[in-house]
């Protein structure tokens, strides 16, 4: 073995015997990175070691090699498990660090709004009646007062009118009293058979704790062959159904309204009192009668057909009409219809 | 509407005994029982007593003790009413432990000045029976045993009292006969309408002796039926009277008055007593008014007459107001001996027009407008007559006087046989139809396989057509025996086609932070004209108040009000906004007014901030909002322009339009301090206003695919300083337009002035992103592109570089 030969190899072996101690000392990534350098980079030990190996036999060279791929192989593995140690130390250093302190503000993406409790159960009973196959008729506010009242069989200087206490404008017409107007817009202007729904603002002349001079209907209303009262029950115990929860049974009482016949005013069982048992216990909002009224419907009159230039013999239907501001109140325990349009963004952000 | 149950037990005596029971029935069948009154409660327990003795409290002044006898025993009361009346008089003593629920008092035993006593003497108003008494209740001496109970004396003082909401269809049911008669056709139970009773005393005469009838509006008065009571003395009516008339809400006034007002419950057929010495020249005539007539009716306010009005004239003049209210010069007196008894049958709408024209809703227009029942009208008349001989003493002329006018015709209905299926789709046999209907009083005048014809009594002015006589099938059968079925609906399409941008117009203004008002359709002049909106075009005859009489033509003042409101309660962040129709004149005269569709929002105060100090909102929330807005709901790309004039109420400063393409769609910008002022609203607020049916027109795009970008980007900064009066959308436009289509994007990433920025200008930092769709650009490529844009930047705005 020739001197060179043997400085190399004992080069080697010192390098062997101390780069685990350096892995082993260094703190993180970078500085073991630094450290993996001094040894196999390119300015490294081991490079500088190599540099010797002109001076070897070809003989001597090839047990050198064998001894240098060892030792790389070595260098490389210890290399490997310092910096899985290193990193596992830090990940675990991370996750055990103090929790963030999720009680500061949250970063919301934007601020809240609010939706109008009347646009809320607008759009849901809306919703309900289009999932049911009807479709929105959208008509003016401001109509005549045929459309509001004589087609559908307001007789003139009769006190079903009281019941409609009216703003008239100065040219002569109406801002209509309900959205009933539609029906006949609709009668006169489409085809049937068709399924309509119209929600919209509605004024009469009253201003107390449950009237507003503007408010809020939802009219729904069927025309076709063969529609009958069993019909009408038929889609109000499916609305019942779905807007007041399951197992809201519907009652209809006989009423008058002009431009239906046979007419009834409808009813829910109280949905404030109901007991598991389906039974209702009576409490303030159905006055202990175990009933709300919700709205008023009807068989289309005959006499709205003809006014209306379709034949009563042929066509058949029914309307229902709701205010939505109660169904809001009801819904949302709204004590005084005034709430409702005072706007004050302290009652908004409720809902 | 209210009613005695204890007149209609009288009237059907097989009618349940429990009120509710009857109640139940009748809100079933439409007669809707809103709610029942107890009439009298606690005067179970009074008895009557009468007066022994009386003295003089002992240490007490204006108090006595008065002993009375009670039946079983006697005993000594103290007493503080001024009007205890003499030994023999007849008191109501309410015992030891009766509650009077009218004052919410139980009796104990009270020590009053030394003296124990045990029970009380009642008023009227103590025991409920009316609102209010000078001093406790007397009844005459030898009314009734003492020890009598107060309740077996004196029926009336206690009864469940029905508050009926009637529907204006059924004037039937504004007297006890109709209520009477619909219970038993709901209950099938049998009943007879009583027979009037005869005047205890009368004598041989005709009222045509005392005055002349004539009608000269025979198309407005049917019938006209008057008779006469002659030596009658007006006085108060027995207690029992007034305790009905209380108990139904009516005013006892005089036993002659009293008489006409229980007939008009009893029939539901409102009747007018005259003074017949006030008729002056022993004539009535039933004619239309001429124009400007005067009257002065009961109320004591002088009416002028118009033409259409239909009065009962004596030789002189009008001296009632036909079917509304009697008129104040032959009205009963203390001081009449005669009476002259009216009951006639006036058309409905000549009785509610005038009403309406005098602001006159009487108990008898109320009944007259919704149609009487013509045919009672003699028993009526009849059965008046002998309760005024009852109650005021006199005689009655045997004959009544009678006019007949146009008489209504009588109806007849045929209801085939298919009807019920068609309309309630149940099966309804001929037995029930035939036996329904004539419980309710019709009358089948032919039968056949296929159809039944019946004729409508007088009582039922509603029934006219099959469609009503199915009604009443299903009404009186109850609505639950139809069974539910889902319709089979053809689907439709929408008509108008707004609720859906409406919808999605409020979800996109809530997903945007803002919270929704609702706003009046009527507003004021003022406002309008304070802030420049257009000048109304719909002014309302009747508003609701002086103020708010026309339509609005912006949603804006609605807005301002709640913000103004809001400001007042402190609140200092305001995000509000609405949707809804303003009002605009329509094309042609007489056409409807256009109804557009807007939004408008208003933010005011400050934006929230997280862990720092709130910023106050200013035009770029407005700017930010409505782009983002108008984006939402377009998908396109919305531009704004800066325009002084955009709206008359945006401050010019920061006024400017939102445009989609070539169209405008709404407007924004500060609040005009002017407006501010003049309307209350935080002089910092901010208006977005998009107009709805623009948007509808622009419509929503639909996004078409565009490859994917596969080459990575190169972003470059320049930081440049240029006069603080040069647009930053300029400049980067400018940017845009020499970048060329290299350039992806180019956004403004930071804006300051002082520091090292000198006097008058402004640091602007950009960043643009390179990106080619073909290949990958280099470094060479993309700095060659910049240096274009800078030299040309540089140049065009005499713009210095900042490294």
């Amino acid at each position: 073995m020739s001197d060179a030969h043997a400085t190399i190899i004992a080069s080697l072996e010192q390098l062997a015997g101390a780069f685990q101690a350096s892995f082993d000392a260094a703190p993180n990534e970078q500085l073991l990175r630094d450290e993996n350098a001094k040894v196999l980079g390119k300015k490294g030990a081991l490079t500088a070691i190599l540099k010797e190996m002109g001076k070897v036999s070809a003989d001597a060279r090839k047990s050198i090699g064998e001894r240098v791929n060892a030792l790389k192989s070595e260098v490389e593995r210890a290399f490997d498990d310092r910096l899985a140690g290193i990193r596992r130390r830090e990940r675990e250093a991370e996750l055990s660090a103090p929790a963030f302190d999720l009680t500061l503000p949250a970063r919301t993406p934007a601020p809240r709004g609010h939706a109008h409790p009347i646009s809320i159960v607008r759009d849901e009973i809306v919703g309900i009646f289009e999932s049911m196959g009807f479709s929105v008729f959208d008509g003016p506010q401001i109509d005549t007062p045929a459309n509001n009242f004589d087609k559908l069989g307001f007789p003139p200087d009769h006190p079903a009118t009281d019941m409609h206490d009216t703003f008239y404008t100065t040219a002569g017409h109406v801002l209509r009293t309900h959205t009933s107007n539609i029906q006949v817009r609709a009668m006169t202007t489409q085809k049937p058979p068709f399924a309509f729904i119209a929600p919209g603002a509605c004024y009469r002349v009253d201003s107390d704790l449950t009237h507003s001079p503007m408010f809020h209907q939802i009219e729904a209303f069927v025309v076709a062959e063969h529609v009958t009262l069993a019909h009408l029950k038929g889609v109000l115990a499916e609305f019942a159904e779905r807007f007041y929860g399951t197992g809201t049974p519907v009652r209809l009482r006989p009423s008058y309204f002009p431009f239906t016949e046979p007419s009834a005013e409808v009813d829910i069982a109280c949905v404030f009192c109901k007991q598991s048992d389906g039974a209702r216990a009576g409490c303030a909002v159905c006055k202990h009668s175990g009933w709300i009224e919700i709205l008023g419907s009807g068989m289309i009159d005959p006499l709205v057909f003809e006014q209306c230039g379709l034949d009563p013999e042929r066509w058949s239907g029914f309307a229902l009409g709701m205010g939505i501001e109660r169904q809001a109140m009801l819904r949302y325990g709204i004590p005084e219809i005034r709430l409702l349009f005072d706007n004050d963004p302290r009652f908004l952000a409720q809902f | 509407m209210k009613a005695s149950f204890a007149w209609l037990k009288q009237l059907v005596p097989h009618l349940p005994d429990d009120p509710r029971a009857l109640a139940d029935r009748l809100t079933a069948a439409g007669i809707e029982v809103e709610g029942i009154t107890a009439y009298g409660q606690g005067t179970e327990t009074c008895v009557l007593a009468w007066v022994v003795s009386t003295r003089p409290h002992p240490t007490k002044s204006g108090l006595r003790l008065v002993t009375v006898d009670r039946g079983e025993g006697s005993q000594e009361i103290v007493c503080g009413a001024p009007n205890v009346p003499e030994p023999g008089g007849v008191v109501v003593l309410a015992p030891l432990g009766a509650h009077l629920p009218a004052k919410n008092m139980t009796i104990g035993r009270r020590d009053i000045g030394g003296i124990v006593s045990e029970g009380m003497l009642c008023s009227e108003s103590e025991l409920g029976l009316s609102d209010e008494s000078a001093g406790i209740l007397v009844l005459p001496p030898g009314f009734a045993p003492p020890g009598t109970r107060l309740n077996d004396a004196i029926p009336e003082t206690r009864d469940s009292i029905f508050e009926i909401g009637l529907t204006p269809n059924r004037p039937d049911g504004l007297g006890h006969i109709g209520l009477a008669r619909e219970a038993a056709a709901l209950l099938g139970v049998p009943w007879t309408r009583p027979d009037p009773e005869a005047p205890v005393r009368q004598r041989d005469g005709s009222a045509v002796d005392a005055v002349s009838i004539a009608i000269a509006a025979r198309d407005r008065c049917a019938h006209y039926g008057a008779s006469v009571v002659e030596s009658v003395t007006i006085g108060a009516s027995p207690s029992g009277i007034r305790y009905r008339l209380a108990a139904l809400g009516v005013r006892s006034i005089s036993t002659a008055v009293d008489v006409t007002n229980l007939v008009m419950l009893e029939f539901g057929h409102p009747l007018h007593a005259f003074d017949l010495d006030k008729v002056r020249g022993a004539a009535l005539i039933v004619r239309r008014a001429t124009e400007g007539e005067q009257l002065i009716t009961l109320d004591g306010v002088t009416r002028a007459l118009a033409a259409d009005d239909l009065v009962i004239a004596d030789a002189e003049g009008p001296i009632a107001l036909a079917g509304v209210m009697g008129g104040a010069s032959s009205e009963i007196s203390a001081s009449t001996t005669r009476v002259l008894l009216e009951c006639a049958t006036f058309d409905p709408r000549s009785v509610r027009r005038t009403a309406r024209r005098h602001g006159l809703h009487s108990e008898s227009s109320h009944r007259f407008e919704r149609g009487i029942d013509h045919s009672d009208s003699r028993d009526c008349l009849a059965q008046a007559t002998a309760l005024t001989v009852r109650l005021c003493g006199g005689t009655a002329l045997r004959d009544a006087a009678f006019a007949e006018g146009d008489a209504p015709a009588a109806v007849r209905v045929t209801l085939r046989a298919g009807a019920a299926r068609r309309v309630l789709g149940i099966d309804i046999t001929p037995a029930e139809s035939k036996g329904t209907l004539e419980r309710l009083g019709l009358r089948v005048v032919a039968e056949s396989d296929e159809a039944l014809t019946l004729e409508v009594p007088a009582h039922r002015p509603d029934l006219t057509r099959e469609i009503d006589l199915v009604e009443e099938l299903v009404r009186v059968r109850g609505m639950d025996t139809v069974a539910a079925e889902l319709p089979s609906v053809r689907p439709t399409r929408p008509w108008g086609g707004r609720e859906a941008l409406l919808r999605r117009v409020r979800g996109a203004g809530v997903a945007l932070g803002l919270s929704e008002a609702l706003t009046f359709g009527f507003t004021s002049r003022a406002s309008l004209a304070a802030m420049g909106a257009p000048e109304p075009a719909v002014a309302l005859q009747n508003p609701l108040t002086s103020e708010l009489d026309v339509m609005r033509t912006s949603l804006l003042p609605g807005l301002f009000e709640a913000a103004s409101r809001a400001r007042r309660h402190g609140e200092g962040s305001l995000a509000l906004f609405t949707t809804g129709v303003v009002f605009l004149s329509g094309e042609g005269p007489n056409a409807l007014p256009r109804e557009p569709a807007m939004f408008a929002a208003v933010l005011a105060g400050e934006a929230p901030a997280r862990l720092a100090k709130p910023r106050p909102r200013d035009v770029w929330d407005a700017t930010g909002l409505a782009l983002e807005l108008v984006a939402r709901l377009t998908r396109e790309a919305p531009e704004l322009l800066a325009d002084p004039n955009a709206a008359p109420y945006l401050h010019p400063r920061g006024a400017a339009s939102i445009h989609v393409h070539n169209t405008r769609v709404g407007v924004l910008g500060p609040i005009h301090p002017n407006v501010a002022e003049a309307l209350d609203v935080d002089p910092r607020a901010l208006i977005v206003e998009i107009d709805l049916d623009a948007i509808a027109a622009v419509g929503t795009r639909v996004p078409h695919y565009a490859p994917i970008p596969r080459f990575p980007a190169s972003a470059r900064d320049i930081a440049l300083v240029v006069r603080d009066d040069v647009a930053a959308g300029l400049v980067l436009g400018a940017v845009r337009e020499a970048a060329g289509p290299l350039a992806e994007g180019v956004s403004l990433f930071d804006r300051f002035t002082g520091q090292h920025v000198p006097e008058g200008h402004v640091s602007l930092a950009l960043r643009i992103v390179y990106r080619a769709t073909d290949r990958t650009l280099t470094d060479a490529e993309v700095d060659q592109s910049h240096a274009r844009v800078v030299a040309a930047i540089a140049d065009r705005f005499s713009a210095t570089l900042r490294a």
